[in-house]
């Protein structure tokens, strides 16, 4: 009970910012928001499940132009649009993750990367999604409209991995993470669960671009399906901590903040930035902030060395 | 007709510099289970070192592949043993995301140090073409893709034949028993990560003269190397030449007769596919 009050004031005083901060705050405010619920996407499939997809990207690449092409080739209202894009991400979620889904480890991670590819290459030359030059959507001012759907898009998110987290669906996911094998011999349906990951995945991720796509007015297929957005969600669920709850938000939201101040001094440094945070990362904490949280308090310094040690050659 | 040929001997030229570009990433992967991202990133900074020695020195793009090798050799060993080599026993997706991060890294580095203009290496027999029963073909095409080809069935001789071959393979086989037998695995490891990254080296210098380079195009051609190392299979030096073969075959008769703003969708389509049909590669053997 407490716990759920305390939620409910952060959730709060998180709703409140539109109407207390600058412009610029608040639209930092979306980007940073879109991004961690991305990576709490990317957490259900990557973190939980343990498929590292590099697929992602394409859910919230069919989220914008499923809301795109509605809007501006059909004339349908904002909403219908999203949901759309939702229905085209979770379908190709479900027909795509059959076969791909068999594979593992390496194998995933490149054939879903080949697929996000492909569906670059495929989306530049369909006419009715503007070919390679892209659309344009109706334009909606008003950026408090899109940090509340933001916000709540996120929260939903993340109750709904709250929930995974302590259902036997969640246990389901985790044990296939652990050892598909041994899940499968135990009656775990591993083809169901892993297929049920994916499209929950797709369907946040695809929301998240639907409502971006609206926000941004202006999409085409290179920014998109644009596998950096997919490498920012694996980056900040795994710094923050996957498999973990809050850890991909603090990831997401830290992450953010220090990229935001180092773009405003030069953004190249800002790239390079992310690419030195990953090398160190993954050397010195490679299971994420909510594990150091846990264990540097007791361990100290040694934390990090003792991370070294396990996994050097 | 003479288009047709004409296009399709271009292709194989092409697809004998991607064997080359691919063969060091599926040595590093086949053997030290690393899938380097980082692979196309190495490939553009051995085209700089040639472009910056052809510009500075002079020195012709031929002559500079040894040098370029020699480069991308010593930054591959360092990156293996002071960064690689601290994670390797960790979980398999860290490799992925290092990589990935080493990647960004010397992608933006690359566009502070050189800046992002395209360049071209342009040696005086640049414009060249050479008449061969009918077909007119670039000069530089012939001798990219010709050397590419010996150099990457030298590698596959040295991985079969020599002593560090064998240390390799035994190594890849089987980590404990090579140890038993004297094989140093850290030695092993770095010697075989700084072989892949030489041999992007040598792709990257080759590359450059057939192509534009700037500092971004790492991540197409990682994505390249994929789609070779996954027709091909890990197995061989000689998968990976019909690998990139195919790809360049592929590439060249997609874009003459479907267009070539389809060539990714079936380049990279034909990745999925293998893959799902086949993920021990379409030559690979099965296991």
């Amino acid at each position: 009970m407490m716990r759920a009050a305390i939620w409910a004031v952060v959730l709060a005083a998180a709703a409140a910012v539109p109407w207390l901060a600058t412009p610029t705050v608040i639209q930092f405010g979306i980007n940073a928001l879109f991004l961690a619920a991305l990576a709490q996407a990317w957490n259900i499939i990557g973190g939980y499940t343990g498929y590292p997809s590099f697929g992602n990207s394409v859910f919230y690449g069919l989220g914008s132009y499923g809301t795109a092409v509605a809007m501006v080739q059909f004339d349908w209202p904002f909403p219908v649009g999203l949901a759309l894009g939702a229905l085209i991400a979770v379908a190709f979620a479900v027909l795509l993750g059959l076969p791909v889904l068999r594979l593992r480890g390496h194998y995933f991670a490149i054939a879903t990367l080949g697929l996000a590819l492909v569906m670059t290459a495929i989306v530049s030359n369909l006419p009715i999604a503007g070919s390679n030059i892209g659309l344009v959507l109706p334009l909606h001012r008003g950026d408090a409209l899109f940090y509340e759907l933001a916000l709540g898009l996120l929260a939903a998110a993340t109750f709904t991995v709250a929930w995974i987290g302590k259902s036997r669906f969640g246990y389901a996911l985790i044990a296939i993470r652990e050892d598909e094998d041994a899940a499968g011999s135990i009656g775990v349906n591993t083809t169901l669960y892993k297929v049920a990951a994916f499209a929950l995945a797709g369907f946040f991720s695809a929301l998240v671009g639907g409502i971006h796509a609206y926000w941004i007015t202006f999409i085409d297929p290179e920014s998109s399906f644009d596998i950096t957005i997919n490498v920012k969600m694996i980056i900040m669920a795994v710094f923050g901590g996957p498999g973990s709850v809050l850890g991909p938000i603090v990831g997401a939201l830290l992450l953010s903040g220090i990229s935001e101040v180092l773009a405003s001094e030069i953004s190249t440094l800002a790239a390079l930035f992310f690419g030195i945070v990953i090398v160190v990362a993954v050397v010195l904490m490679p299971r994420g902030l909510a594990h150091v949280a846990r264990w540097f308090p007791a361990v100290g310094w040694r934390y990090f060395g003792a991370n070294i040690r396990a996994n050097k050659l | 007709m003479a288009l047709f040929g004409q296009v399709l001997v271009n292709g194989i030229l092409l697809g004998g510099l991607y064997a080359l570009m691919a063969l060091g990433l599926a040595l590093v992967w086949g053997v030290l289970n690393i899938v380097n991202l980082a692979h196309g990133a190495f490939i553009m900074l051995g085209a700089y070192v040639a472009f910056y020695l052809f510009t500075l020195l002079h020195l012709d793009p031929i002559l500079a592949l040894p040098v370029a090798m020699a480069v991308l050799f010593a930054l591959g060993y360092g990156v293996q043993r002071g960064i690689l080599g601290l994670i390797i026993r960790g979980p398999m997706f860290n490799t992925l995301l290092i990589t990935f991060g080493l990647d960004v890294v010397f992608t933006y580095l690359a566009q502070i140090a050189f800046s992002a203009d395209f360049r071209t290496l342009n040696p005086g027999y640049a414009g060249a073409n050479v008449l061969v029963a009918g077909v007119t073909l670039p000069l530089v095409n012939i001798l990219a893709g010709g050397i590419a080809v010996a150099l990457t069935v030298a590698v596959w001789l040295m991985l079969g034949y020599s002593r560090l071959g064998r240390a390799i393979r035994a190594a890849s086989q089987n980590l404990t028993a090579a140890r038993l037998y004297g094989v140093e695995p850290r030695s092993v490891y770095a010697l075989t990560f700084g072989l892949g990254a030489g041999l992007a080296g040598a792709a990257g210098d080759l590359y450059g003269l057939v192509s534009q380079i700037n500092p971004y195009i790492g991540a197409t051609l990682t994505a390249k190397c994929f789609v070779i190392s996954i027709i091909g299979g890990l197995d061989s030096a000689l998968g990976v030449i019909a690998g990139g073969g195919i790809l360049g075959i592929v590439e060249a008769l997609t874009t003459l007769y479907i267009g070539p703003t389809y060539r990714d969708v079936v380049s990279f389509g034909l990745l999925v596919v293998v893959l799902i049909v086949r993920p021990s590669g379409l030559l690979g053997r099965t296991t």
